[in-house]
């Protein structure tokens, strides 16, 4: 209970330190504006009208249903791989000669460009949710599956050893040995395939499905309308960094304690 | 001035140290400014003929008068005692105050007289600062304080551009100068202050440390804005970057939550500081981007506010340690610092209510509030200032009594 309240108390600390993030963003718009001065409106519209672009479609009551459907493909293949990758990884980490088997495997599924994945799918599965879910998935799998092998792998034997001395029951040997252990290498690796689930679903939709934001964009490029892509891209970056910045830091901050704890 | 006369004056006890005869300057001379001031935009004074128009002599006289008397103030005492090298020697101290002066005739005489001796006394004034200050910092092992330093020699330049180039634009770049000057100066007196009042207050496990990187993101950023603004002037650039300089000064207070002690007025004074100069940016840049008219606000915010209260902040605490006093506890600080906040914040009102076509009512509230402040700090500090100091040590040093109550009084 303690430890909850001394986790809320901390929440508004948090936040204000995201005032440093901001300080950078704002001279990253700056840039942009700067670029969007140089090249025109035409090329690369400037951070204001692409924001009023934005404010334009969420207000048309465009943006939310096209980035519910985007969320949910990019989070469903992010789920699939997240349980594959986690528990595939695991197991193969508890044997060295699964690990080393499943290296050169995991080397090719990391060197196939996810556009290449993206051909083979529409080939498979045609235009529908199936084709970026199934990106997505195996776009992210072998960020997930080399997190968790590599957590399984440096598990200290010693500190197993010293579990079993006393005796400790299994339940508490995982959750107090194994799994902070684990979950440190799982977790960045969680991270960056959400980071990159985001990304892809995005190109898959642009080639492969009627709606959603790529849909979207490719609908606004057809067009030519640069602030309208614009909007599109400063919704989903901007989807990125609060889930990352709200969500997704904090838990890794919890996660990573023990570490400095040390 | 006969030798004689000179060497008798310079005796007085206004010239036992640095501060003494600027802090009294800076609190005397704000007075009789925004008296001038208000009194010429109500009609009763003419507008000075200076170079540049009503508004730069406002400005420089705002900027090179006042604060550089404070800034003199504070580095005539600061750098000694930051680098140990030995105070201003009472004949020196003199002969800077009357430069000043005769730099301040010679500005309010530029339209008759021309600009050409107005620049030469006031430049002569800041380039015999850097003279005294640049060996001694240079000196100093590692060289902590250079950035002192390199903020006095900017304002400087900066300077030089109000007298040969155009006044406003310079005048801008000075105020930005002085933003970063105030944060350079504020961290390195805010960790003793604190740390002070947290170890008389016996507190333990909160602790305060001005983290340079933060304190260089937003010197940085404060920086990048005042470059832009100079280069391009409304320009929407310049409104994020003003953004940035907000965000960055707000980023700066996550050094000083250490919980209920933030109230201690030390602590909250300084504290409420920062929050005018980012509210100030954050106005500049919402103003540019939206295209409001209220970029002056903004440059009030932090002027009329930050600068305003970062001045009387250091004056009230350097200006009685070094005096041999120990910091004043009485309920006037508070008060004086409240007028000039709330000054602040009619002046920005009145900006708004410009705006919107309403009269010049809160321009005067405004002006009386802050001079209000300024006439309390002079009733309280003139004898501190112009009097022998309380103990048998001399020059600068902290207080050699004892404390009153020694339990809650401390030294900066």
């Amino acid at each position: 209970m303690n430890l909850l309240r001394a986790w809320f108390a901390g929440i508004p600390a948090y936040l204000w330190s995201g005032w440093g993030a901001l300080a950078s963003l704002f001279m990253f718009l700056a840039l942009w504006d700067w670029g969007s001065q140089i090249y025109g409106d035409l090329v690369l519209p400037g951070p204001l009208a692409t924001f009023v672009q934005l404010g334009a479609l969420v207000d048309a009551g465009a943006a939310w249903p096209e980035l519910a459907v985007t969320a949910k493909r990019a989070l469903t293949g992010f789920a699939l791989s997240l349980a594959a990758g986690s528990v595939l990884g695991l197991l193969a980490g508890l044997s060295v000669t699964a690990s080393v088997m499943s290296r050169p495997i995991v080397t090719v599924l990391v060197g196939m460009p996810p556009i290449a994945w993206l051909v083979l799918a529409l080939l498979w599965f045609g235009t529908g949710d199936a084709t970026p879910v199934f990106t997505v998935f195996i776009a992210c799998f072998p960020i997930i599956f080399v997190g968790a092998l590599q957590g399984a792998r440096t598990l200290d034997g010693q500190l197993k050893d010293v579990a079993h001395a006393y005796r400790l029951p299994l339940r508490m040997t995982l959750s107090d040995v194994y799994l902070p252990h684990v979950v440190s290498y799982l977790f960045p690796a969680w991270i960056a395939a959400l980071g990159m689930s985001w990304k892809i679903v995005v190109m898959a939709e642009l080639l492969a499905t009627p709606d959603g934001v790529g849909a979207a964009l490719a609908v606004s490029r057809a067009h030519l309308d640069t602030a309208a892509s614009m909007a599109w891209i400063a919704a989903v970056v901007g989807l990125l960094l609060t889930a990352e910045y709200l969500v997704l830091e904090p838990i890794k901050r919890e996660v990573e304690n023990w570490r400095t704890a040390l | 001035m006969s030798r004689d006369a000179f060497a008798r004056l310079a005796a007085h006890p206004l010239f036992l140290c640095g501060f003494r005869p600027f802090y009294l300057a800076t609190a005397v001379y704000a007075v009789l400014l925004l008296a001038a001031w208000t009194a010429m935009l109500a009609g009763g004074l003419p507008m000075p003929g200076v170079p540049g128009g009503p508004v730069a002599w406002h400005a420089h006289e705002l900027l090179y008068g006042l604060a550089m008397a404070s800034v003199a103030g504070f580095l005539l005492t600061a750098v000694p005692e930051f680098t140990g090298c030995a105070i201003v020697d009472r004949r020196r101290l003199l002969g800077l105050t009357l430069l000043w002066l005769a730099g301040r005739a010679a500005y309010w005489l530029s339209g008759s007289l021309g600009i050409w001796p107005a620049a030469a006394l006031n430049l002569a004034f800041t380039a015999w600062l850097l003279s005294l200050f640049a060996p001694p910092v240079w000196r100093d092992p590692g060289r902590p304080h250079l950035s002192l330093l390199f903020a006095l020699a900017a304002l400087a330049a900066a300077q030089a551009g109000v007298y040969f180039a155009d006044p406003l634009t310079w005048l801008h770049v000075a105020a930005g100068v002085l933003m970063i000057l105030i944060v350079l100066a504020m961290s390195r007196i805010s960790m003793r202050l604190i740390n002070g009042m947290l170890d008389v207050e016996g507190v333990t496990g909160v602790d305060y440390r001005a983290r340079p990187p933060r304190r260089n993101l937003a010197t940085f950023a404060i920086g990048l804005f005042t470059a832009a603004e100079y280069l391009a002037p409304g320009n929407p650039v310049t409104g994020w970057l003003a953004l940035a300089a907000m965000a960055a000064l707000f980023n700066l207070l996550n050094d000083w939550h250490i919980g209920r002690y933030l109230l201690n007025r030390w602590v909250f004074l300084p504290y409420v500081v920062y929050w005018l100069m980012a509210l100030g940016y954050g106005l500049i840049g919402a103003a540019i981007l939206a295209g409001w008219p209220m970029v002056s606000a903004g440059r009030h915010l932090l002027l009329t506010g930050a600068m305003s209260l970062a001045i009387f902040v250091v004056m009230v605490v350097a200006g009685r340690i070094h005096a041999g006093y120990w910091l004043d506890r009485r309920r006037w600080i508070p008060l004086a610092a409240g007028l000039i906040v709330v000054a602040t914040l009619v002046r920005v009102l009145s900006s708004i209510l410009t705006w919107v076509g309403m009269n010049h009512l809160f321009l005067g509230i405004s002006a009386l509030g802050w001079m209000a402040a300024w006439v309390l700090f002079l009733f309280r500090f003139w004898p501190v200032l112009t009097g022998p100091r309380p103990d048998d040590a001399g020059g600068c040093a902290e207080p050699a009594r004892k404390p009153e109550t020694p339990i809650k009084e401390f030294a900066c």
